[in-house]
């Protein structure tokens, strides 16, 4: 990034982080709408993690989602951690750092669980499909959960009063950049070297003493954190967590989308994607309500014709020629 | 040059931003074999890839019989009478030695034919006359070489490109490759061989020319290359 | 432990579910060429299987044809399709060798296609009732429904010419050697992009002889298609992804999975079995059950 595009970052971020006090802003529809578009945005970087910059095209983010979502609310309407304190400051799981935490790691030991077996015994298409069953799985055993899940209905957070979006927007803001400069720093660093080098060409990477299945799981259990944490997010939003609403396969599908239309294997790439795609997809909904899913498809397989490359271009996207 | 059969000028070959090949000029003339030999990673596989259309090149121009077939897609380059038998031969393992050869001569040039074709190769390649419903992925690895080859030859092609025949083959069947080689040209192939074998690829060779990491070294007939002290030196193991 | 039931009762859950799963089977067969050429996961190809179902729907309420009849229609007409999804959505990502790109372009039709539906024919669940759709017939001694009966004789015969096809034609070689080794292909002359608008046709096709059969035996909506591409893609692993015998045979196992699950456990157990299965079979066997084991080189 250049010096101006990294200022022209740190003040859109500075004004982000100060709209919430602009006069009738939180009741305007752009607000809930950005809280979206941070939330996509977080989901579309730890795609693009283990996608992008990882080379490993997973199907299966809708299962971190759910994981973190309802390590969260079980945290939460059990009130599995803070017992007493609890009792004293009912708000205090609200975006509570130690719960998200717990969403994130869930869905990060998932992820190495069933990274290690899959990445070690899978490439390319088989480990997307094994991602894509694995997704299904973890939905039904949260549907067959009995109790513990909430079954079908799923949890339902005890919510306590909530009056105003502003917290979860600047969560959320705050997610996002973090989640950014994260990924930054570690693409700076030398596992984000290691893990390009795997990308690009995993024999050459082995040859050079990496160990590529570490760094594969490690990307996954990466990006299953990132997805967690989004998940156990959404969960102070939604309140009712279902195994139909966090273990929705758009959970997967828009990201990973939204990712692409942005820019693979690019920084800003999944932020520009989130942000135009999720506008797309609400301007549609709003406009011509009746068609909007219609629009939706229309435009991911325009963008996808004359775009390929996504918005950021200089998309460092794998090209495979079989060997 | 117009009887140049292929031609290829200042041919400049990339991977990603890592180049491969820095203008590299060679001709191989009709009726000839041509040897081309060098150590390895030396670009060799890369220069046979972007003459079939398997790579793109970044500069530079292939010519076929005086048309250029740069920005052809490889099917369109075979159409035009050039056979590439590829390192690791390239074989489909799961289908049969017969419809591996059938495939052979899939181009419309050579489809209509397919059954005098086959009888052809059979006469040639014996072996695989016998072995003809096999798969050919249970073929010995000189039987596969073999198939690999015929199934070339299935369509007549102007120019056959070999790329390393002989590895990984036992010395014996090392031999009869490099005799099925010569049985070819007898009967007026042309041939652009790799070999790893130099030794014996110059001496099979009309012309051959060295290649130095990306880079034309030497070149020279095949009898002159063989007693060039350098060449002795760098590739045949010879002590001074 | 349980009893085991008595035989008849075994019986017919295997006939139920070997019928049910050769739908899946279909829909594999599809996806198993698709992916072979272009290694393309079609997502879009359950929708499209509904979409024929509504198709075929309209067909027998609008104009009266008989489901069965429509196939005479149905699948020239996917064929067609097919070849015009290719030519116009995916040659060009093809070319690229971007994988990402074909992949969500198959999401973008998936969506696209389900919404044209709900748009056009609501998202209320639909079916096709006819005079026979209630006949029962007797099948190794045991009751079985006349349309899932036909359904699999649609899901043989389907598959049936895919491999005649496939074996005996230069150009179904041709489409078979694209599978296993594009370079090689095209070294011998084999245009990708033919080769990849031909599996597109016939996996269109093969989804519009599967639309026939899920119209005819099952209710459905617009959203049912991406479940059904989910079993299609279990069916495609359990054969062995690439082998197109192997995809109705995974597609019929993954039916008679079901079937016995559903009896044996309980319904809501049937997919994270059919799943778990799926991934043992991806990391033990990716090969699929039904290959010889093969020694390579
Ligand atoms: N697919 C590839 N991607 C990147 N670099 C490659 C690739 N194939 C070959 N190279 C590099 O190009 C150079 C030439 O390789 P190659 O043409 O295979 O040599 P040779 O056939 O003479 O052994 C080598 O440095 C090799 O590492
Ligand atoms: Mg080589």
């Amino acid at each position: 990034m250049s010096r101006a595009l990294q200022w022209i970052a740190v003040l859109v971020v500075a004004a982000l982080a100060l709209l919430p006090f602009v006069p009738g802003a939180v009741d305007a529809y752009y607000f809930s709408f950005l809280f979206f578009v941070f939330l996509y945005a977080i989901m579309a970087q730890s795609w693009n993690l283990v996608a992008g910059y990882g080379g490993q095209i997973s199907l299966g983010s809708h299962a971190f989602f759910g994981l973190g979502a309802y390590t969260t609310a079980i945290l939460w309407s059990g009130n599995y951690l803070w017992g007493s304190l609890y009792d004293a400051h009912p708000g205090m799981y609200y975006f509570d750092p130690v719960t998200m935490l717990f969403g994130g790691l869930v869905a990060a030991v998932a992820a190495v669980f069933i990274g290690l077996p899959l990445l070690s015994k899978l490439h390319g298409d088989y480990f997307a499909l094994g991602t894509l069953g694995f997704g299904e799985i973890v939905k039904v055993l949260f549907v067959n959960g009995g109790d513990f899940t909430g079954g079908a209905f799923g949890i339902v957070a005890p919510a306590s009063a909530f009056d105003t979006l502003r917290p979860h927007y600047w969560v959320a803001l705050g997610l996002m950049v973090a989640t950014a400069l994260a990924i930054r720093a570690l693409m700076r660093s030398r596992y984000g070297l290691a893990l390009i080098a795997v990308r690009d060409d995993e024999m050459a990477a082995s040859a050079n003493g990496i160990d590529t299945l570490k760094v594969k799981v490690a990307a996954f259990a990466g990006s299953a954190f990132i997805a967690g944490v989004a998940g156990s997010l959404y969960t102070y939003y939604i309140f009712h967590v279902g195994p139909d609403s966090v273990f929705d396969l758009d959970w997967m599908l828009l990201p990973l989308m939204m990712t692409v239309v942005g820019g693979t294997g690019t920084l800003l790439g999944p932020i520009l994607g989130a942000l135009v795609m999720y506008a797309v997809f609400d301007l549609a909904r709003i406009v011509v309500p009746d068609y909007h899913p219609v629009i939706s498809g229309l435009t991911i397989i325009l963008a996808m014709l004359f775009l390929p490359k996504g918005m950021m271009r200089l998309g460092v996207m794998q090209r495979r020629k079989s060997a | 040059m117009a009887n140049r059969l292929l031609e290829i000028s200042d041919l400049e070959v990339a991977y990603g931003d890592v180049g491969a090949l820095w203008g590299v000029s060679l001709h191989v003339d009709p009726g000839t074999i041509v040897a081309l030999v060098g150590a390895n990673g030396a670009g060799k596989t890369t220069l046979l890839r972007t003459v079939s259309g398997l790579l793109r090149p970044k500069a530079g121009d292939i010519r076929v019989s005086g048309r250029s077939l740069v920005g052809k897609a490889p099917q369109e380059i075979a159409r035009m009478g050039i056979a590439h038998v590829p390192e690791g031969r390239g074989l489909f393992r799961q289908m049969t030695v017969l419809e591996n050869l059938e495939l052979g001569a899939f181009q419309p040039r050579a489809r209509p034919r397919t059954k005098q074709l086959l009888e052809k190769a059979y006469t040639l390649f014996p072996r695989l006359k016998e072995r003809a419903q096999q798969k050919a992925g249970s073929l010995s690895g000189g039987e596969q070489q073999m198939l690999a080859i015929a199934r070339a030859t299935m369509s007549e092609p102007s120019l056959l490109i070999l790329d390393e025949p002989s590895l990984g083959l036992s010395p014996l069947v090392v031999q009869q490759m490099f005799s099925l080689i010569q049985t070819l040209h007898g009967q007026g192939v042309t041939i652009l061989l790799v070999e790893q074998n130099i030794h014996q690829a110059l001496k099979v060779a009309d012309y051959a020319f060295v290649l130095q990491t990306g880079s034309l070294a030497m070149q020279g007939t095949g009898a002159e290359l063989i007693a060039d002290p350098e060449i002795q030196k760098a590739y045949m193991g010879v002590l001074e | 432990m349980f009893n085991l039931p008595p035989p008849e009762i075994l019986l017919q859950l295997s006939l139920n579910g070997a019928l049910g799963g050769a739908m899946y089977g279909v829909a594999a067969v599809g996806l198993s060429l698709i992916f072979g050429t272009m290694r393309l996961i079609f997502l879009a190809q359950g929708a499209m299987i509904i979409l024929a179902a509504y198709f075929v729907r309209a067909l027998f309420y609008g104009l009266g044809i008989d489901p069965f009849l429509s196939l005479l229609i149905v699948v020239p007409v996917g064929l067609v399709v097919g070849w015009l999804i290719y030519q116009g959505l995916f040659r060009k990502a093809a070319a690229e060798e971007d994988r990402n790109v074909s992949l969500l372009i198959a999401v973008g039709l998936m969506f696209l296609v389900q919404n044209l539906m709900t748009v056009i024919w609501g998202g209320n669940t639909a079916g096709v009732v006819t005079s026979y759709t209630a006949t029962g017939i007797e099948l190794l001694g045991v009751r079985t429904s006349f349309t899932r009966s036909m359904g699999f004789l649609i899901a043989l015969a389907g598959t049936g010419l895919v491999m005649l096809f496939l074996r005996k034609t230069i150009v179904g070689k041709a489409v078979r050697a694209a599978s296993e080794d594009m370079d090689a292909a095209t070294l011998m002359g084999i245009s990708p992009h033919r080769v990849n608008a031909i599996a597109f046709a016939i996996g269109i096709s093969l989804a519009g002889a599967a639309g026939v059969a899920v119209a005819t035996t099952f209710p459905f909506n617009p959203f049912a298609g991406f479940i059904f591409s989910l079993k299609a893609l279990v069916a495609l692993a359990l054969g062995g992804i690439g082998n197109v015998t192997g995809a109705l045979a995974g597609g019929i196992l993954l039916g008679l999975i079901e079937a016995y699950v559903q009896f044996f456990i309980s319904g809501g157990w049937t997919n994270a079995i059919a799943y778990g299965v799926f991934l043992l079979v991806l990391m033990f066997k990716p090969e699929g059950l039904f290959s010889r084991p093969y020694k390579k080189a």
